[in-house]
């Protein structure tokens, strides 16, 4: 696909992002605040109750520090409301118009997801610098380095979380409706991708398989990354999983693509 | 009465025989809700490992409520989840024409269309959790507690479908995809912890404005030594006002509507 035709279709998508102004800010406002304010709620009264200084390597103020990390970075990898556009493709018979487009139809999608999340990105910069100013949050380790190794850590997690996200939508062209997968995808990688809790206040073996699924780089890494606890010998070694899982979730839905097309018949609902 | 009996027997026969037809998704929305069930549970395991109470209960309480939210979310999507997600289709299409031309309430038919058949396997799913959570509690709970708290449960449910609605029925003014449905969702996060953790004017506006400590938090409170008397009242007067402010907005949204230009 030509650079060119990509950001036109990334420009395009970001400009229908905005039709509805007015509602689209109250909702992000009111996604985020909830989100992270009963995140803060129920680590306070955690450290609170325990009475402890120090769980799983954070203070109270390191804590909400990675959780809203990981809730606004969250935001720019999953790019949440975009899922499902694929499968809907499938189930709805509009695949047919892409399939004839002199581009490729993954390469198309990335660009349109992509420019559903421009907002994802204002999002993260005024989000983020309002709950820091408010919660007078100290600033933990982050350097310009570190920030800039969570730019290439959240670029390659996008990605990858695109990759394992389009093998769920390409079971469309065996199963009508597979919103209900889509959701349970979800709420497995929030739980094993450090989303909800941190890996580190999971029980040690848990951890150990837990490091080497995708998940912890859907948010978990690309937070730890920003927040600067990550070494740069570690961060390479990150990027090199992700690597080899973003291959594998490729070449699958490479597989369920072809074999699904072989199933499709373009008439729709 | 009878009459929406029978409607409504008519509505779970034809919502059956529709969710016969996706097999494959029946499947996936059971598992997942057993993930969604799962989840918390891991969830709430994790940080008890760290501390032994979460805003002021035990594991043990902290079960019961997570088992509570579960029956709740369950009877939500069972019996009004797909006719939210319908709602704003009706209004921006014009459909809402036809639900207005029959002899029935039309709010009525709004709210209750939909039977999703297919949440119907994680209802009892979500039943048999609720009982097995209340089951293990290590001490007695007393047969009129429960009894009050399932009541309370059950009010808490109608409590969600009216505080649904009152974020749904601005769709008339708005017109835009969703309204502030999305609002709803994401305030309803609030009512997924223990009502314990909150503080100040967060813990009172949860109790009063936005009242989702009253689904399954406060409920449960009359389990553990609250007075029950005062629980049933503020419950009582909290859905009483709900159901006015519905109705209201129910009536100035039918009033805003334009059919098929809406």
């Amino acid at each position: 696909m030509s650079p060119r035709l990509f950001l036109h279709l990334l420009a395009f998508e970001f400009r229908a992002q905005l039709a509805f102004r007015a509602t689209f800010w109250i909702n992000a406002l009111a996604g985020f605040v909830a989100e992270f304010g009963v995140t803060w709620f129920v680590w306070s009264a955690v450290f609170r109750e325990s009475g402890k200084e120090v769980i799983g390597g954070y203070t109270l103020d390191g804590m909400v520090l990675y959780f809203l990390s990981v809730v606004l970075l969250g935001k720019i990898v999953s790019g949440r409301e975009f899922e499902g556009a694929i499968s809907g493709d499938i189930y709805e018979g509009t695949l047919n118009r892409y399939l004839v487009f002199p581009a490729p139809y993954t390469g198309f999608k990335y660009a349109q997801r992509i420019g559903f999340l421009g907002t994802a990105f204002v999002q993260f910069a005024l989000f983020g610098l309002a709950a820091i100013l408010i919660l007078v949050l100290p600033p933990g380790n982050v350097t310009w380095a570190s920030v800039g190794m969570a730019a290439v850590t959240t670029a390659a997690a996008s990605v990858l979380y695109f990759l394992v996200d389009n093998i769920i939508q390409y079971v469309a062209f065996w199963a009508d409706n597979v919103w209900s997968l889509d959701v349970a995808k979800r709420f497995v990688t929030m739980l094993l991708g450090g989303y909800m809790i941190p890996l580190s206040v999971f029980p040690g073996p848990a951890r150990g398989v837990l490091e080497v699924l995708p998940f912890r780089y859907f948010f978990e890494f690309p937070a730890r990354v920003l927040l600067g606890e990550i070494a740069p010998g570690e961060w390479a070694k990150g990027l090199a999983l992700m690597a080899a899982w973003g291959t594998a979730a490729w070449v699958a839905g490479r597989l369920l693509w072809r074999r699904g097309l072989l199933r499709y018949t373009g008439v729709g609902i | 009465m009878r009459r929406y009996a029978r409607l409504y027997a008519y509505f779970l026969r034809f919502s059956f025989s529709r969710a016969m037809e996706f097999r494959i998704d029946f499947f996936f929305r059971v598992l997942m809700d057993a993930l969604w069930y799962a989840v918390h549970l891991a969830f709430f395991a994790v940080i008890f490992r760290e501390t032994h109470a979460l805003g002021g209960w035990s594991w043990d309480q902290t079960v019961i409520f997570a088992a509570s939210m579960f029956l709740m979310d369950a009877l939500q999507m069972t019996f009004f989840s797909n006719n939210f997600w319908w709602f704003p289709v009706l209004v921006n299409r014009g459909d809402l024409d036809y639900y207005l031309l029959r002899p029935v309430s039309p709010l009525f038919f709004v709210s209750l269309r939909e039977f999703a058949a297919n949440s119907f396997l994680n209802l009892l799913l979500a039943l048999g959790i609720f009982v097995w959570a209340l089951a293990r509690y290590p001490e007695p709970l007393g047969a009129g507690k429960v009894a009050l708290f399932v009541l309370l449960l059950l009010a808490g449910v109608y409590l969600f479908y009216l505080m649904s609605m009152v974020f749904l029925i601005p769709i008339f003014w708005l017109q835009s995809r969703t309204g502030i449905r999305e609002v709803f969702w994401s305030l309803e996060r609030l009512g997924l912890r223990p009502h314990g953790i909150y503080r100040g004017w967060m813990r009172r506006l949860l109790v009063s404005l936005l009242p989702f400590a009253l689904l399954c938090s406060y409920p449960l409170e009359v389990l553990f030594g609250a007075d029950p008397l005062r629980v049933v009242l503020h419950t009582a007067a909290v859905i009483a006002g709900a159901t006015l402010l519905t109705a209201w907005m129910w009536w100035r949204g039918l009033r805003s509507y334009s059919s098929a230009s809406s």
